[in-house]
This record gives structure tokens, C-alpha cells and sequence, in this order.
């Protein structure tokens, strides 16, 4: 009974979609807003990456929220999970020397790279989520291969609330400098070199140390 | 330098450094959202004369980046938010004791904030980023209690938001295919003028509106509204009912007025609401046992009335709505506050473990009943003002079937008194049963008076006097109310104000 | 055969919305809800990148000199998948740890069971 009813909602929204789509043929050319900024996104933001342009320049308060829903997520994570029994921790077996040893290995190498992706988030394909998702998959790897050295979520804590201040203080003084909030006031720079594009730069390092200290915070608590 | 875009960027900052603080983080809320209070009405003024529009990023002129809309409406519901914000975060520094209380206090901070950005903002994905922000938070803190009515809740919340969430996502992406834009100006300007009668406008307004009802609690899309409003804590209660809801219930209006001005959609609209009025003003008469339920179930019944009254769609019609709102978010979110150290020391509730409350608890017991008499309409409170200027729009529209409904909303009216007196006579001319009897916790019932702690006190005071002075003085919030319905119903206003600034 | 090469993102991203919808409208285990929820989410991202995809067309990077521009996909909704991913993320995190929690007082996942409160 329960199916059929299902399927007979799904029924009348399939129609309805297929309705809607008619008008939106497959590959049509963008229009307006999306070829604004592909043909004056250099000019305008100096980043190459006319992604990382939109996401830090054009619609930088979006970014903004998205980094505040991965806030409330760690912190959602904090309450809900809050007063659980901490026991597991004791019960954990030690790895084998190989895994061990690999992740030790593994670890600098997985952070250096999930730096470099969000360092260059405006020169290549990549970001701050992108790059803070490395990280903690990083930490990730060492929960649970070398079960001893937890790091502990004071730091991440503290990592998180200073990546939010940053991109709030950022985009604070582009309000009083530039007269918008989040405004880009610092020089341009030469395209395609790593020191351009203004203060896209320094919001996606805070942006990658703020994702992935909160995934990482987020991994921690459902292992714990 | 007074930018409404410090209206959020100001409580984001301080909820970013809210757990650096550890213990202090309980006066991060009201510290952040006096300042919003403030700010807000400083703002009044200037807003009223012309709307403010901020760019945001590297202000570029408007569909080429997300922009703010300070309008008399954004700037009546931000003061609101800010206001009940206030007062319930006064609240909860005595309330919240146990838990995660830091994390408590950030995450209310940033619900209000997520609410106060819906209300601004002019770009229809920033609008559904922080209706995330609403949403997401609101499911963590409905869990907070962290019992087994609490987590039921907060999961059926979380399952119908999400879907709520993404059909909300593909109405913006079929809007986005048609216009290539997401500027709100832009998409309406884009519908009004190119006159584009396409399907695939009505299949995206459906989206939109199933979407956005989820979060607004209409009719077949409320159940989870009762079970997360009784088993959250009653400040989260307050908050929920008295703005999340409402913010869902601005979104409809903005998109449905604004966005789509689908003028012949308007009586389905009304008919949604009317239905939604009964269907929530019967389930809480027949809520006689838990009276956290049963002002949950008043409040869909509310918000049926408010999208009752948008749907009319006259000038008159939106000014009842939006004061019916203000009206309403200030009495429901009392009620939930004063019910709440009532059930902490009754340490029940039932109903009838309300027996003869009123004079154990003189003060809470009368600033209930006001709140109480609000909701039904009765004359010398502000309920009253906002219900007879719905039901007078509702006659003046000349329409058989508003007519009808109006009738209908009479009737809903003596439902509500019926059971909002159910409670006051059980607070007031009921004796107290034996106090063993419904006592749970250790310590609660005793016969001496037993008022609340003074810091939980003085907020629900202050909100039963703006009840009451709205009230006798209507004037006092009819002028903002009448610029942000004539704002509302002037579409070419706002497309002119927004997209000809440069 | 034309229409279906013509539509085949359309029908891919609709395809997991559906199926994600029938999986939240008749499972009973809350896992399987969730993964539903997560079909859905993927879904959509799915559709919104199609939305502005161009047949043969190059990501938005001026990495090196003599890119065209016309060949280039739309970079809005890319930048907005990239918001929606995360908040797909938030979403999945928090309640697979209220799954989690349910699961401690309840000891079963099956939504059938878990209803002390009326539906």
C-alpha cells in the first residue's frame, strides 16, 4: 500500500519534471551571468580558476554560509553526541608495525598535499574544501592506524573558530577599505602566478584549515 | 558605516569566537543580538524613506553579485528576530544548565543569525544557504535534550528538511537554466517582462513551495512540527515557533509574490491556509494531555491564518499577515517560555498538573494568560488588532470564497478559545490536586510560591508588556507593518530599486 | 536513440532522485533512509552541474594562453555544487550521530519501531 502510494507521488512529480525540462535543453550555451564572468573574471578578481573567482569574489557570502554549515555540523555533532560513554578507547588493538610505520609516513605527505591544493586553489583546479577534505582524511588515517597519538580536539576546536574569525575579519576590512563587504583590497597581482588574485588567497588557506580541522573534529567524534 | 550587512556578519563573527570562550560563551547570544537590536533600529529611519541595497563582494552592479535588501520588510522581521532573539537568550542563560552548554549557546546564535540572513538577503541561493543554516541547526538543537523523544523528533525533522531542502535546490536550478541568473530582481524581472509562459515556471513554483512548507508547516507537510516543538527545550521551542516557522512562511510569500507574482495561484494559496488553520486548531483541542504539544498544534494553526491572509493578496490582506506574524511570534514565543519553568517545577506536562498553579506561580501564570488571550484575539491585546484586520480584508476582497473562509476563521477562533481557556481554568479555578501526586523530579512541587529564577522572569515580562502595549497603541508597529506590505505588493518597485541602481 | 544521448545526464540525475525518494518513502531502516537522503543530494548536485554543461566543453581555468573562452562550461553552478556538496556533508554527518544515539536507546534502527511519539 505504502509503495503504490509512493509511486503514484513519484508519478505526478516525474511529469511534472519531465514538463519542466522541456524548456531546458541539454547543453544549452550559458547566458548572462555565467559568460559575464568567464569573459571579465580575470579582469575583475585576478584569479585564473573562474571558479575560485565566483566562489571567493562573486559570491563570496555564499561561501561564507557554506563554511558556517560545517560549523554548526562539528558543533550539531558536539551536542548530539554529547554525554556518550568513553570507553572504546582502551579496547583499541595496537596496528601491525607495517600500517603503522605507513601511516607515519603517509601523514606529512597527505597534509603537505592538501595545503598545496588549497595554496593554489586559485591557479588550479581545487580549494579550500577540497583541500581541508585531504587533510582530514589525513587524520583520518592516522586514527586508525596509530590509535595512540590522537590528537586532541581542543586544537581543532580552536583551528576552526580562528579559520571563521579570519574570513569574518577579512571581509570586515574589505568593508571599510573597499566599501563592500568581502571586497578585494589588496593589489591584483600578475595573473597566474601564485601571489595574485588579492585576498582570495589567504580566505582559502583559512577556509582549508577551518574545513579541515571541522572534518577531522567530526571524524573524531564518531570514532570516539 | 551603519551597513545592514553587519546584521549578520556581527553574530557570525561572535559565534566563530563563541567557543573560544568556554564558560563565557552563554553572553555571547544576547551580547551579539542587543547589538543586532540596536542596529536595527537605527536603521528603521533611514529604510523607511528608501530601501538600502548592500553588494556584496566586489560590488559589482547587482545580478553579477549577491546583494542584501534592507526593504521595510527585511528590516521589521530582522528587528523581531532580534528582539525575541534577545529575550530568549536572556532566558536561556538561567534555563540551560545541563549538556553541551557552549555549544548550545553557539548554535542558537547561529540559527538566528541563518534567520536574520533569509529575511535580507536579495539572491535566491544565498536565501537557501541560510535557510540551511536555519534548518541544520535547528535539527541539532531539537536533539539537545538528548532523550529518546527528542532524537525521534529531531531525525523525522531532519528526513522531511532534507527533502524539503533539495527541492528547494531544484527549483533553483530550473530557475538558473531557464535565466542563466539568480539575482531575485533579476529572475522576476525576467518572468514580469519577457512574459515567458513556460511549464516549467509552475513546476518550479510547486518546488518552491512544497520546499519552503516544510520548513513552514503547512498543511500536508507538518508532521514533524509537533513532536520537534514539544521535545525541544522550551527555549529552542520559542524560537522555532515564534521565528524558524515564519521565516518559512516569508520565504512562500517573497517567492510567490515577488519572484513569481502568480496573482491566479493566490486562492490555492488561501485554501492551503485554511485548511492548514483547521486542521492545526482541532489537533490542539484534542491535545489534552501535553501542553507543549498542544501550543505546537496552535501554532500551525497560526501560520495557516498568516498564509490565510497572504493569500488574499490585497494591500490589506498582507498587512494583517505580516502583523498577525509579529503578533504571533511575540505571544507563542511567551507562551513556550512561560510554559517552560512551569513544567520544570510542576515537573510534568500534563495539563492538569497545572492545577492551581496560578497561585504558586502568580507572575508567569498571568503573563501565560496574556500570551493566551493574545493568540485567541481577545480586544485588549494585540491579537485582537491583527485578527479583525484579516477578517476585515478578507471581507473586503469581494470574493465568495474569502468570504467563506473568513467564516471559517471565526469559527477556528472559538476552537482556540476553547482550549486557551481550558489552561487558564486549570491554572486559576482548579485546586491544586495533593502535590505527591504528579511530583517527578526530586524537590518540585511545594505549596509556598515558587516563581522563576529573575533572569527568565524579566524577558517574558517585557514580551507580555509589548503585548499589551501594542495592544492599546497599535501605531507603535502599524507604521513599518504598512511600508513593508506596500513593499511586498510592489514588485516593480523592487525590481527598479534593485536592478537600476547603476 | 537520439533522445536518449541527447538526454542521458537528465535522465541519470532524475533517475537518483527517484530512486532516493522511493527509498526515503517505503524503507524502514533508518541507514537506508539516510542513504536515500544522500541519493538525493547527489542527485541534484548531478543536475545542477548539467544544467550548465556545453557538449565538448573545458573547465572554466585560464591555465595557459589560448584557451576559448566559448568552450568553456558555466562556472556558477560549479561554485554552487561545491556549497551543496557541503552542505549534503553537514546534513549526512549529523544524522548518522543521531542514528547513532537512537540506536543506544533504542537498540534497533527499524523506523517502524522507533514511534513513542504519534507520526
Amino acid at each position: 500500500m505504502r509503495k503504490i502510494i509512493s509511486l503514484i507521488l513519484l508519478g505526478i512529480v516525474c511529469v511534472g519534471i519531465i514538463f519542466a525540462l522541456y524548456s531546458i535543453p541539454f547543453g544549452k550555451d550559458k547566458i548572462k551571468v555565467g559568460k559575464h564572468y568567464i569573459y571579465n573574471g580575470i579582469k575583475e578578481t585576478g584569479a585564473v580558476n573562474i571558479v575560485t573567482s565566483v566562489v571567493l569574489n562573486y559570491r563570496g557570502f555564499d561561501t561564507l554560509g557554506e563554511v558556517t554549515i560545517l560549523f554548526i555540523a562539528a558543533l550539531g555533532l558536539g551536542v548530539v553526541l554529547y554525554g556518550k560513554k568513553k570507553k572504546r578507547k582502551e579496547g583499541l588493538e595496537p596496528a601491525s608495525l607495517v600500517l603503522y610505520t605507513g601511516c607515519r609516513f603517509l601523514f606529512p605527505l597527505i597534509l603537505l598535499f592538501g595545503a598545496y591544493i588549497f595554496i593554489h586553489g586559485h591557479l588550479t583546479p581545487g580549494g579550500g574544501f577540497q583541500g581541508g577534505a585531504i587533510i582530514a582524511s589525513g587524520f583520518l588515517l592516522s586514527y586508525l592506524g596509530c590509535p595512540r597519538k590522537w590528537i586532541s580536539k581542543e586544537r581543532f576546536n580552536i583551528t576552526e573558530s580562528l579559520g571563521g574569525l579570519v574570513f569574518v575579519i577579512m571581509g570586515l576590512i574589505g568593508l571599510t577599505i573597499g566599501g563592500y563587504f568581502l571586497s578585494n583590497f589588496l593589489p591584483k597581482g600578475i595573473a597566474n602566478t601564485l601571489f595574485s588574485a588579492g585576498i582570495i588567497p589567504i580566505l582559502y588557506c583559512a577556509v582549508g584549515f577551518k574545513v579541515g580541522a571541522e572534518l577531522a573534529g567530526i571524524i573524531y567524534n564518531m570514532i570516539e | 558605516m551603519l551597513s545592514p550587512v553587519l546584521l549578520i556578519a556581527i553574530p557570525l563573527g561572535f559565534s566563530f569566537l563563541a567557543p573560544l570562550l568556554k564558560k563565557g560563551a552563554k553572553y555571547i547570544p544576547p551580547i551579539a543580538m542587543l547589538f543586532n537590536l540596536i542596529l536595527s533600529i537605527l536603521l528603521v529611519p533611514q529604510v523607511m524613506r528608501k530601501p538600502i541595497i548592500v553588494l556584496l563582494g566586489g560590488g559589482w552592479p547587482p545580478p553579477f553579485c549577491i546583494n542584501l535588501v534592507a526593504s521595510p520588510l527585511g528590516i521589521l522581521l530582522a528587528l523581531l528576530i532580534s528582539l525575541v532573539g534577545f529575550l530568549v537568550s536572556i532566558y536561556a542563560i538561567a534555563y540551560i544548565k545541563e549538556g553541551a552548554t557552549e555549544k548550545y549557546h553557539t548554535l542558537y546564535l547561529l540559527l538566528l543569525t541563518g534567520a536574520t540572513g533569509i529575511v535580507l538577503t536579495g539572491d535566491i541561493f544565498n536565501l537557501f544557504v541560510f535557510f540551511e543554516i536555519l534548518c541544520i541547526s535547528s535539527y541539532a538543537l531539537v536533539a539537545y535534550n538528548g532523550d529518546k523523544h527528542g532524537l525521534e523528533s529531531a531525525v523525522k525533522y531532519l528526513i522531511q528538511g532534507s527533502i524539503g531542502s533539495s527541492f528547494i535546490l531544484i527549483g533553483i536550478a530550473l530557475l538558473y537554466g531557464l535565466f542563466g541568473t539568480l539575482n531575485m530582481a533579476d529572475i522576476a524581472n525576467n518572468i514580469s517582462y519577457h512574459s515567458l509562459q513556460s511549464p516549467t515556471l509552475y513546476v518550479a513554483l510547486a518546488f518552491f513551495i512544497t520546499g519552503f512548507g516544510v520548513e513552514g508547516a503547512i498543511f500536508p507537510l507538518n508532521a514533524w512540527l509537533p513532536d520537534a516543538h514539544s521535545s525541544a527545550p522550551s527555549t529552542i521551542s520559542a524560537i522555532l515557533s515564534g521565528i524558524a516557522i515564519k521565516t518559512g512562511v516569508y520565504a512562500i510569500a517573497r517567492v510567490t509574490y515577488t519572484l513569481f507574482s502568480a496573482k491566479g495561484f493566490m486562492i490555492f494559496i488561501a485554501t492551503i491556509g485554511i485548511i492548514t488553520l483547521l486542521i492545526g486548531e482541532m489537533s490542539a483541542l484534542g491535545q489534552k494531555k501535553d501542553i507543549k504539544r498542544m501550543l505546537a498544534y496552535s501554532s500551525i494553526g497560526q501560520i495557516g491564518l498568516i498564509i490565510f491572509a497572504f493569500g488574499i493578496a490585497t494591500y490589506y490582506g498582507i498587512f494583517g499577515a505580516l502583523f498577525q506574524l509579529v503578533n504571533h511570534a511575540l505571544a507563542k514565543s511567551l507562551l513556550f517560555l512561560a510554559s517552560g519553568y512551569m513544567i520544570y517545577r510542576v515537573g510534568s506536562k500534563e495539563l492538569s498538573a497545572f492545577e492551581g498553579l496560578g497561585k504558586k506561580m502568580p507572575l508567569s501564570s498571568l503573563v501565560f494568560t496574556i500570551g493566551a488571550f493574545s493568540l485567541i484575539g481577545l480586544p485588549p491585546f494585540a491579537g485582537f488588532m491583527s485578527k479583525i484586520s484579516i477578517i476585515s480584508a478578507g471581507i473586503k476582497a469581494n470574493n465568495t470564497a474569502l468570504f467563506v473562509f473568513v467564516i471559517i476563521v471565526l469559527f477556528a477562533t472559538i476552537i482556540e478559545g476553547c482550549y486557551f481557556f481550558r489552561v487558564v481554568q486549570n491554572l486559576y479555578f482548579k485546586k491544586s490536586r495533593d502535590p505527591a501526586h504528579n511530583c517527578v523530579r526530586d524537590g518540585c512541587p511545594t505549596t509556598q510560591k515558587s516563581e522563576m529564577p529573575i533572569s527568565a522572569l524579566i524577558p517574558i515580562i517585557i514580551l507580555a508588556l509589548l503585548i499589551v502595549a501594542i495592544g492599546i497603541y497599535p501605531r507603535l508597529v502599524t507604521g513599518i507593518i504598512e511600508s513593508a506590505a506596500i513593499g511586498l505588493m510592489d514588485k516593480v518597485g523592487y525590481i527598479h530599486q534593485i536592478l537600476g541602481i547603476f | 536513440m537520439n533522445f536518449l544521448s541527447n538526454n542521458i545526464y537528465y535522465i541519470g540525475c532524475f533517475g537518483l532522485i527517484f530512486i532516493g525518494l522511493y527509498i526515503v518513502l517505503t524503507k524502514k531502516n533508518l541507514i537506508k533512509v539516510i542513504i536515500g537522503i544522500n541519493f538525493i543530494d547527489t542527485g541534484v548536485n548531478l543536475f545542477l552541474i548539467t544544467i550548465g554543461y556545453i557538449r565538448g566543453g573545458t573547465a572554466p581555468i585560464f591555465s595557459r594562453p589560448g584557451l576559448n573562452p566559448e568552450r568553456m562550461v558555466d562556472p556558477i553552478p560549479q561554485a554552487l555544487v561545491l556549497t551543496t556538496i557541503v552542505i549534503g556533508v553537514s546534513v549526512l554527518a549529523l544524522a548518522l550521530s543521531l542514528a547513532i544515539r537512537l540506536y543506544h536507546h533504542y537498540g534497533t534502527l527499524n523506523l517502524r519501531k522507533i514511534r513513542e511519539l504519534k507520526w
